[in-house]
């Protein structure tokens, strides 16, 4: 299987480089992997997973991400390939004015595709999360559980060669999140999705092999 | 309730910004007007030695657009009125030539003198009256009402422009959230912009179609049942169907500078 993301010796740091995150790190994800990535708090999760989707630049090393070079790609590169990336937020940043049909299909509006698709699109994903007959209702009328299905019917809309999920169940219970992991299980096995999750703890039921890796001290290291 | 106050709370300012555009346009067809008035009712008066026509006084100074010669006959009747041993042709053959002289626009004090100096350096010409005293009173006082207006309009645009940005900061914690996910899952500029556009779009033909109602109102039914000779001859200096161009051209420019002004503050930040 072709890599989806190399990391060659990558630093990442804040303040114009000055507070380094991650150290000089390498590591490769491979397409239809799934990769749990944990740590302490602070530890630099969320860098690394923003450097993913290029909203960190790395201060030293090489990142390709999709065949892309994210040290030098071009503003219009970075929307070309987000827009074929599914991404998951802890806090869902679902579009609160548009209903929850409108959001899952958002990035379907990104990319232009007609109306029809979009509306058959929606009804397919909506079923899928089993939130059947919930298409007309507008996010803040969901429960926690709920919006982040949307969150992911979201990420899963276009099919998505990569998903990245920052602390998907952070904010549920135990039932909504085995929910979310059910999905997501499905994506990668049935899509051959490659997903990366950041997260403080590693489901204790998951049916599909995965990866882990841990930061501890600006490195990442893989668990075996 | 908020979303009626968001939009109220853009359309009033670029109402007053709409409104004081309109106003200024309108005092300035009036003070035009008034100009173009008292550049009729203004004239030099020339005494020359040998007759002069419009093209002669025009080649001394452009500004001069008609001669017109006093009738000579009429003042020698005058002086020769109750005279039994001087004839009229006497009289004729000695007096001067008198010109009344039209300019092509109502200039200041300096630019009268400038005329006047012209036409006493040629030869042919004996004296220049330019009537000073009543020519400036007049144009300071024209001047007077025009440098009123343009501060009053000029206040009236610069406030409402600040309430325009004001609300932009709004919009701008309003839209940050729905703009940055957008941009996080790939969307171009101009289709995160989009909404904003769409919202701000809609303000601005408000604001204009309620400023052009209010002056076609104005124009074609308080101006007419005013009962005021000069408000219903005068009516079509309140409102012009070009206004209606320019008042939307400008309503859609200041949405267009709101939008971009927001959009570009809520670019992501990319950390290197």
């Amino acid at each position: 299987m072709p890599n989806v993301i190399t990391a060659d010796h990558m630093t990442l740091a804040y303040n114009n480089g000055a507070q380094e995150i991650i150290r000089s790190t390498s590591f490769r994800i491979k397409k239809g992997e799934f990769v749990f990535i944990t740590g302490p708090s602070g530890s630099g999760k969320s860098t690394l997973l923003k450097s993913l989707y290029g909203q960190i630049i790395p201060k030293e090393g090489d990142l390709v991400v999709g065949g892309l070079d994210m040290v030098h790609v071009s503003k219009k590169n970075l929307q070309r390939l987000r827009t074929h990336m599914g991404i998951i937020f802890q806090d869902y940043k679902l579009i609160n004015e548009w209903t929850v049909a409108k959001n899952i299909v958002l990035p379907l509006i990104i990319a232009g595709f007609n109306i029809d698709m979009q509306q058959t699109q929606a009804q397919r994903l909506l079923k899928h999360v089993k939130l059947e007959g919930k298409g007309d209702l507008y996010p803040l009328q969901l429960s926690g559980g709920e919006q982040q299905r949307v969150g992911v019917a979201r990420a899963l809309s276009k099919t998505p060669f990569l998903i990245l999920a920052d602390e998907p169940t952070g904010n549920l219970d135990e039932y909504s999140s085995s929910v979310i992991w059910d999905l997501m299980e499905n994506a990668c096995e049935q899509l051959e999705t490659t997903i990366v999750v950041v997260t403080h703890r590693i489901p204790t039921i998951f049916n599909i092999p995965y990866r882990h890796f841990i930061i501890e001290n600006g490195g990442v290291h893989e668990v075996h | 309730m908020k979303s009626i106050k968001n939009h109220v709370m853009f359309i009033l300012p670029l109402l007053a910004i709409l409104l004081g555009i309109e106003s200024f346009m309108v005092f300035g067809r009036v003070t035009a007007s008034y100009g173009e008035n008292l550049k009729e009712a203004y004239t030099i008066l020339v005494v020359t030695r040998k007759p002069m026509d419009t093209q002669t006084f025009h080649q001394i100074d452009p500004h001069i657009e008609r001669a017109v010669p006093v009738e000579r006959a009429a003042i020698v009747d005058q002086i020769t009125e109750g005279m039994t041993n001087v004839t009229t042709q006497e009289i004729l053959e000695v007096l001067p030539r008198f010109y009344t002289l039209h300019l092509n626009r109502y200039l200041d004090s300096a630019g009268v003198e400038a005329i006047k100096k012209h036409l006493i350096r040629h030869p042919d010409v004996r004296r220049v009256e330019t009537f000073g005293r009543a020519h400036n009173a007049n144009y300071n006082l024209y001047m007077l009402i025009r440098t009123a207006l343009w501060a009053f309009v000029g206040f009236m645009i610069f406030s409402s422009l600040f309430l325009v940005l004001k609300q932009m900061e709004i919009w701008q914690l309003e839209h940050k959230e729905r703009m940055l996910v957008m941009e996080i899952l790939g969307a171009s500029g101009m289709l995160r912009s989009g909404v904003l556009f769409r919202i701000a779009l809609t303000d601005a033909l408000v604001a204009a179609v309620a400023t052009i109602g209010l002056f076609a109102f104005l124009r074609y039914y308080w101006a007419v049942h005013s009962k005021i000779d000069l408000l219903i001859q005068k009516r079509a200096l309140l409102f012009e169907y070009q206004d209606i161009a320019v008042l939307l051209g400008v309503s859609v420019v200041i949405i267009l500078v709101s939008v971009v002004f927001v959009a570009h503050n809520l670019k992501e930040v990319r950390d290197a």
